[in-house]
């Protein structure tokens, strides 16, 4: 009797969360215990701070990951494009104009780069896939030509406190990343802008003939991911000091690793954005844990691909449940 | 010996569906057996399941007392079983002989291809089936009915063939090429193979079929002997009723208003010009073959697709719509014929189906969505239009296909529109379900609007509509009104010439 009320509050609380939320959960505190075990520093403030201050980075891409993927989509340009705004603003500061219009410009950099990537897969018809290669490879090159392959120092510390400044003992660049998962989270829960990403992804042409406009949704999510890179970009050049045109490698790898991790399907229409949270998370504490028990970074490359690798197989697992618990549906209804 | 086919307990489930329902019955050697059944009624699914294209869920079927699993159609056709399919299987690239024996081209020990004998092997079955066609001719010159042939040949040249169907292989034949089908029919029956055939067309089940297995909505209902039963008798039982009087019975509207919808010269890349009337409270049908242009015509309407030519006035104004949203907003609006692809929206629940079209009604000035908005429509949307679904946040995949469509007419109809396009809105639905729809149809009507309905069954377009334009050839080739229309007069308005 004990057991079976037990039970039952267990199972409401795992539908609440969602099944797949609470193994992330015990997944991100599994990797908190191993990897203290091995290096107890691991478990400190000041490293969980460190964490979330990676992790914001890689956050802030993951909330446009996951619009897009959720539409059907995806972007490969995120890190070339994060370098090229950390050059940009550093070039901006340099050239004298004032904070927010260099901030501002940035983010226009951020806006165009989502319009060439809409403009591709709307009018070219290119797989998003291969389009945002091309622009992954063109603005790694931009990034490169704007400042002649070099470093741009950033002087100007008003600027540099954006990088140091703490609000309740966290670093606002992580404050940044949870407003941009709050609104962006509501947005996508609650609004007919998220409504619609879900039912273009679930079936785009289903979704035109009801009174859509898919090309719309697709570009204003480019146009979305893009900005939120660039202001990556903006914060990232922050806490460095500098704009460095070959940073940022493999940003969207471990943004989309997150986010597929978070429960967003590579099929589109399917995930959430508190998954994506998760998701994040985890990929951080598994990538910092890899470096604090030294492994060597080679071997760090590995394991985040086999991490990549499993992802896509939770992806394939929860897809195939789908459609069975569909067909048992199905039976029970007949 | 004489082949025997047994299906045993034999069931197949899709999402929202259950396609074959226990599926038990004997198919025997030298002997046509047709099958008879509506669309959806799950004659095409069991030539899937028997040829390795679907894995039946429960159940199996023995050939020769033997069980047999295939994996793919190509193990089926391995092991003597093949189906010819509407659709032509063939490369259309290479030559008769090249064809018919694919991936088992007649080669010497180096794996060189021996062409000539190859022709001569094919020349032979050619002349077995007594057709005026070369083995070395390229598929692609030449005409329909003889590349079917050569699909035929290529599974009667199998040594093992044992079962053979035909999957309405008559759909686009002349009178001369049904007789030459007809005639390799009666051979391959008279060595004693098992022939299937599945066909709408009662002539030719009477012509050329022994037995005729009847099916209804999944479930197999009986087999009879062609020549000992009634046609009648036949559709009433794989109709489950008389359908004659379910439209006798509907109650029409009778009150016709003005001009609603005047479309003058319409086309696109897919259709030619196209121009029609419709009244208020009109039933309009739209009959013809399957690519004749009826859907098109409408997606040009309504902007799916770039109209080309042509205008559009609704209520005497005229209307541009770009895309379906904008035809949408205009009051024009398409029920797809494609429900799964086109009409629902898979990751979506029942709710957010219906309200998918009316989001910006439900939301404030910021776009928040108005949760209890949506579920009073949605309420609405399921009482109004008899939606059987456990709640309204099941996921519609879940629910019957007739269900489904029900929801996208909900959809349609939540939004007001004056014009409402109904493409083949019956398609694969069960005859519960389809006598519901066309009380809706009426229902429409009766409130002022204009509808129109895209149906390739004829009793059902006789049935509901007012008027009926045919269309043939991308093109409008003839007007009727229902009261005058009978089957042979629409099929002969809407036949394909012969093109040779």
């Amino acid at each position: 009797m004990e057991n079976t009320k037990k039970e039952n509050v267990l199972k409401r609380f795992a539908s609440a969360v969602g099944g797949n939320n609470l193994v992330l959960i015990g997944a991100i505190i599994v990797v908190f215990i191993l990897f203290t075990a091995i290096n107890p520093n691991y478990l400190t403030w000041t490293n969980f701070v460190n964490l979330l201050v990676a992790a914001s980075l890689v956050g802030i891409v993951a909330v446009g990951h996951t619009y897009l993927i959720i539409a059907g989509q995806n972007d490969l340009s995120p890190g070339s494009l994060c370098a090229f705004c950390g050059v940009a603003v550093a070039l901006f500061l340099q050239w004298g104009l004032p904070i927010p219009v260099a901030i501002l410009l940035t983010l226009g950099c951020g806006v165009l780069c989502g319009l060439f990537n809409a403009w591709m897969v709307n009018c070219i018809k290119l797989e998003a896939f291969i389009a945002t290669l091309v622009t992954q490879t063109m603005v790694r090159g931009f990034a490169q030509l704007i400042c002649d392959g070099r470093p741009v120092a950033i002087s100007n510390q008003s600027f540099i406190k954006i990088g140091t400044t703490r609000f309740l003992s966290i670093p606002v660049s992580v404050w940044i990343t949870i407003i941009a998962f709050i609104v962006f989270g509501f947005i996508l829960a609650r609004t007919r802008f998220g409504r619609s990403i879900y039912a273009i992804g679930g079936s785009a042409e289903a979704a035109r003939l009801a009174g859509l406009n898919p090309r719309r949704i697709v570009t204003v999510s480019f146009i979305i991911i893009g900005v939120l890179t660039a202001l990556g970009g903006v914060v990232f050049a922050a806490r460095m000091n500098a704009g460095q045109p070959s940073a940022n490698v493999n940003l969207e790898f471990d943004a989309i690793t997150a986010v597929i991790l978070g429960g967003v399907s590579f099929a589109g229409g399917v995930g959430s954005m508190f998954g994506t949270v998760l998701g994040v998370l985890l990929i951080q504490a598994f990538g910092t844990g890899l470096i604090m028990v030294n492994v060597p970074s080679f071997w760090q490359s590995v394991a985040k691909g086999a991490l990549l690798l499993a992802a896509l197989t939770f992806d394939y697992i929860r897809k195939e449940r789908r459609e069975k618990e569909l067909i048992a549906a199905s039976k029970r209804n007949a | 010996m004489e082949s025997v086919l047994e299906f045993k307990h034999i069931s197949k489930y899709f999402p929202g569906v259950k396609a074959l329902d226990d599926i038990c019955f004997k198919a025997y050697g030298g002997e046509v057996l047709a099958f008879l059944g509506e669309n959806g009624a799950g004659k095409s699914t069991l030539l899937k399941v028997l040829n390795g294209d679907y894995k039946p869920d429960a159940g199996e079927y023995l050939l020769n007392g033997e069980q047999k699993h295939f994996k793919s159609p190509q193990e089926a056709i391995e092991e003597g079983i093949s189906v010819i399919y509407q659709e032509r299987q063939i490369l259309l690239e290479l030559s008769v002989a090249e064809n018919i024996y694919l991936g088992r081209m007649p080669s010497n020990r180096f794996g060189v291809i021996n062409t000539a004998k190859a022709n001569q092997m094919a020349q032979k079955i050619i002349e077995d089936f007594g057709l005026p066609i070369s083995p070395s001719t390229k598929v692609k010159d030449l005409s329909i009915a003889y590349q079917q042939m050569v699909e035929i040949m290529k599974a009667y040249s199998r040594d093992n063939l044992k079962v053979i169907c035909f999957d309405e292989p008559t759909a686009s034949l002349s009178d001369a090429e049904i007789d030459s089908l007809f005639a390799v029919i009666e051979k391959l029956k008279a060595q004693g193979k098992i022939v299937i055939y599945v066909s709408h067309r009662m002539d030719e089940i009477r012509r050329i079929t022994d037995k005729v297995a009847i099916f209804k909505d999944g479930r197999y209902i009986d087999t009879v002997v062609t020549a000992e039963t009634d046609e009648k008798d036949m559709i009433k039982m794989m109709v489950g009723r008389d359908l004659g009087d379910i439209y006798a019975k509907l109650d029409k509207n009778k009150e016709i208003g003005d001009v609603l919808l005047e479309v003058k010269d319409v086309s696109s890349d897919y259709v030619k010009p196209v121009s029609f009337t419709l009244h208020k409270g009109e039933v309009l049908g739209f009959s013809g073959l399957v690519g004749a242009g009826r859907t098109e015509v409408m997606r040009a309407i309504i902007g799916a697709d770039p109209m080309r030519t042509g205008e559009v006035y609704l209520e005497g104004k005229k209307i541009v719509n770009h895309s379906p949203k904008e035809a949408m907003e205009n009051g024009i609006v398409l029920v797809p014929e494609d429900r799964k692809l086109q009409g629902i929206i898979s990751n979506l629940s029942v709710a957010g189906n219906i309200n998918i079209s009316l989001m910006k009604q439900h939301s404030n000035k910021l776009g928040v969505i108005s949760a209890k908005k949506e579920a009073k429509e949605a309420d609405d949307g399921i009482k109004n239009f008899r939606i059987k679904t456990p709640s309204p946040d099941k996921k519609i995949v879940e629910l019957s296909g007739g269900n489904q469509q029900k929801c996208i007419v909900a959809r349609g109809v939540a939004t007001h529109p004056k014009v409402l396009i109904l493409d083949e809105p019956t398609k694969g639905i069960d005859v519960g379900a389809k006598s519901e729809f066309y009380e809706m149809i009426c229902e429409f009507a009766k409130q002022g609007l204009g509808v129109i309905l895209i149906s390739s069954e004829l009793p059902e377009v006789m049935g509901l509509s007012d008027r009926i334009i045919v269309m043939k050839s991308l093109k409008v080739s003839g007007e009727i009104m229902a009261k005058d229309a009978t089957e042979t007069k629409l099929l002969s308005m809407g036949m394909i010439e012969e093109k040779e």
